[in-house]
């Protein structure tokens, strides 16, 4: 009998339940590798399979199963651009944007953010980030995340003050690059505070540093300093959002609390952003669109079992495009959709999405 | 957008249909999912079953008027909706401490 | 020591940036009779793709990366004078790479680049936010085999599409194949815009490149 199963591209394509069984454990194995974890248990892997299968076109759990949902782009998706936010366009202020999001569509928080996202940019336009939110903090009940990232990317000519360190390197001035990136480190750190603390003076609920790594371990380790800084002098609530699934390794001898930070998978970061004093973190694994989504949400829900297990502080690990088992589609199919949200709250055990 | 919709449906509270929004607080101080329900059933009076259940949680939000996502003339909204969650869930709201 | 041996401590030396061991025995490899061409495709090249397969999996990092591209260079360019005319002129290929106009995020395109560089093609890179019409002159002007284009956003991943277009209008399409990469795409995208090869990572993209110039 054959199946109808999605590539991690979102092509919907026909399995049978031995390429199925196959796919699972081979996608348990190979973040069982990577990670140096354990894989999912046979119990666990037949438990994926009996979801995996179903027909039906919409995956969901029991009612007392269910979890809460952190944002980091919510309102950007109604009146935001498709390429930044998944952007629907709608001509709304972002005041109706999040009284849609909460009232219309049940979300369990509202979000604010720039979208182009970077705390060096909104430095620049902060009086407007906070007039907008003192608006969405008095129209709206649920809390408020402003989300942004730190990208170290931004402090690079022509946009900042610092070369390329990538060019640098390439040019073989290593240690120069090297120096470079340690510098970058303290800019970023200073502009992510300064920010999330022009925003707490008007009130806001929790700051989403997200997409943290995206240039690599340097722009985990801004992050992890901005956190620690900010817990001290605001006692603000903190998410954190990882960019991928192992901190790249730019620089590669940089440490946070005596612990390299390069090369970390989700079940190491997650105790780095415990004690930077995180409240809430958000692993990512990336999509392989070669593979299927028997084998991309089986490798997701084996690294972010280990994550759980080991984690004190909640974990909401990223389920968009192309990240935890979800196809790298611009409109992720529902069934797909549906399967990796309750396989991951089922068997990773996670507190949100 | 969808996406996120699709994700609420398989497993998602959903915000103030039931006390999604009350649990993602408890969450933001550090609670995992666990602690979080069952601090917020307790404040609240009832079961942690009942926290996922739209038609209960209703009942429950309008009696405390903490607000609910029908626009009911009269009942507390925004700002003053959520300085009622605070004294409930005997939490500090930032913006409710500004006002206050 | 037999020749296969040789050549894994060379690719090993490679990989352990270890310049002493690896000089040592590329020597010895070549007193054993081990032609030069081969050292570097038997035990060097493959050397550092393991380097760069261990940089995608988070073993590897990028300082060790460019040490690791550095010491192979600097051992390649020691064979020259052990090598025939014929072998010192051969090229992979030519490459035209850079990230698409539009489009600011190059660490990835960086890292195809220098594994391409190292594994003997000639790259040419003309950086991120590039305009699409300097694909198509630099790929006019260095005669290139390959055009390899990046984008990290669902937004500027339309510009690798027009960039076929452009290639055509310009009429060398026929003359280049066309590869694309970046996080939002995926083999099916490449086969839509018409793109000759799609990579999901740096060590992908050289096997595809190598087998795309295989092809030609």
């Amino acid at each position: 009998m054959a199946y109808k199963e999605r590539m991690g591209d979102g092509r919907l394509v026909e399995m049978s339940k031995e390429e199925m069984i196959r796919d699972i454990e081979a996608g348990c194995n190979d973040a069982a590798e990577r990670g140096k974890i354990s894989a999912l248990s046979e119990d666990a892997q037949e438990r994926l399979l009996d979801i995996m299968i179903s027909p039906e076109r919409v995956a969901s759990v029991e009612p007392e199963n269910t979890v809460v949902f952190s944002t980091d782009n919510g309102c950007h998706s109604l009146y935001g651009n498709f390429s930044e936010a998944g952007g629907v366009g709608l001509p709304i202020h972002s005041v109706t944007a999040n009284m849609l999001m909460e009232r219309a569509l049940g979300f369990d928080s509202v979000f604010y953010g720039w979208l182009d996202f970077c705390f060096k940019a909104a430095k620049a336009v902060i009086t407007q980030h906070q007039q907008e939110l003192e608006s969405i903090l008095m129209n709206t009940v649920s809390p408020c995340i402003y989300g942004a990232m730190p990208n170290l990317g931004g402090y690079y000519k022509p946009d900042g003050p610092f070369e390329n360190v990538g060019d640098l390197m390439a040019e073989g001035k290593i240690l120069e690059g090297m120096e470079v990136y340690e510098r970058l480190v303290d800019h970023a750190k200073e502009d992510i505070v300064w920010v999330s603390e022009q925003l707490t003076r008007v009130g806001v609920d929790c700051i989403n540093i997200d997409t943290t790594g995206a240039a690599g371990d340097g722009d985990f380790l801004s992050s992890l300093k901005a956190c620690e800084e900010l817990k001290k002098q605001t006692g603000l609530s903190i998410e954190m959002g990882m960019a991928s699934e192992f901190v790249m390794g730019i620089h590669g001898g940089l440490e946070y609390d005596g612990n390299v930070l390069a090369g970390m998978y989700p079940h190491k970061q997650v105790k780095m952003a415990e004690k930077a004093g995180v409240d809430i973190f958000g692993p990512v694994v990336n999509t392989n669109t070669r593979q299927s989504t028997p084998w991309n949400i089986a490798r997701a829900i084996t690294f972010t079992k280990e994550c759980s297990r080991v984690a004190n502080i909640p974990l909401h690990p990223n389920m968009g495009m192309g990240v935890g088992g979800l196809p790298m589609a611009e409109m992720p199919p529902l069934d797909a959709v549906t399967k990796a949200s309750k396989a991951m709250v089922e068997l990773a055990g996670v507190d949100g999405i | 957008m969808g996406m996120a919709v699709a994700h609420g449906m398989a497993s998602g509270m959903n915000g103030m249909r039931t006390a999604g929004d009350l649990v993602m607080r408890m969450e933001m101080k550090g609670m995992k999912i666990k602690e979080a329900k069952e601090y917020v059933a307790g404040k609240l009076g009832v079961g942690v079953p009942e926290l996922s259940d739209e038609y209960r949680m209703k009942e429950v939000r309008e009696e405390l008027d903490i607000g609910t996502v029908m626009a009911v003339p009269g009942a507390a909204k925004g700002l003053r909706a959520k300085a009622r969650i605070a004294d409930i869930l005997g939490i500090e709201i930032p913006c409710v401490e500004k006002l206050r | 020591m037999s020749n296969e041996n040789l050549l894994e401590i060379i690719r090993e030396s490679i990989v352990k940036v270890d310049r002493e061991t690896a000089v040592q025995t590329v020597e010895s490899a070549l007193a054993q009779g081990l032609q030069a061409i081969e050292v570097i495709e038997k035990g060097l090249s493959p050397g550092m793709q393991k380097v760069g397969d261990l940089f995608e999996r988070g073993e590897l990092f990028l300082p060790q990366v460019m040490m690791a591209a550095g010491l192979m260079t600097q051992i390649v360019q020691s064979l020259q004078d052990k090598m025939s005319p014929e072998q010192t002129t051969k090229k992979n290929g030519v490459v035209i790479i850079g990230t698409v106009e539009g489009d600011v995020h190059d660490i990835g395109k960086n890292i195809v680049k220098i594994l391409l560089s190292v594994n003997g093609f000639e790259v040419h890179d003309l950086g991120r936010d590039a305009l699409l019409s300097r694909f198509v002159e630099k790929a006019k002007e260095f005669n290139a085999n390959i055009v390899a284009s990046s984008a990290l956003m669902t937004g500027t991943m339309q510009a690798q599409g027009d960039l076929e277009t452009l290639l055509k209008e310009a009429g060398i399409r026929d003359r280049v194949k066309t590869m694309v990469g970046g996080a939002p795409c995926t083999q099916y995208w490449a086969d839509k815009i018409g793109a000759n090869a799609y990579a999901e990572n740096a060590s992908e993209a050289v096997t595809k490149a190598r087998e795309l110039m295989a092809a030609q």
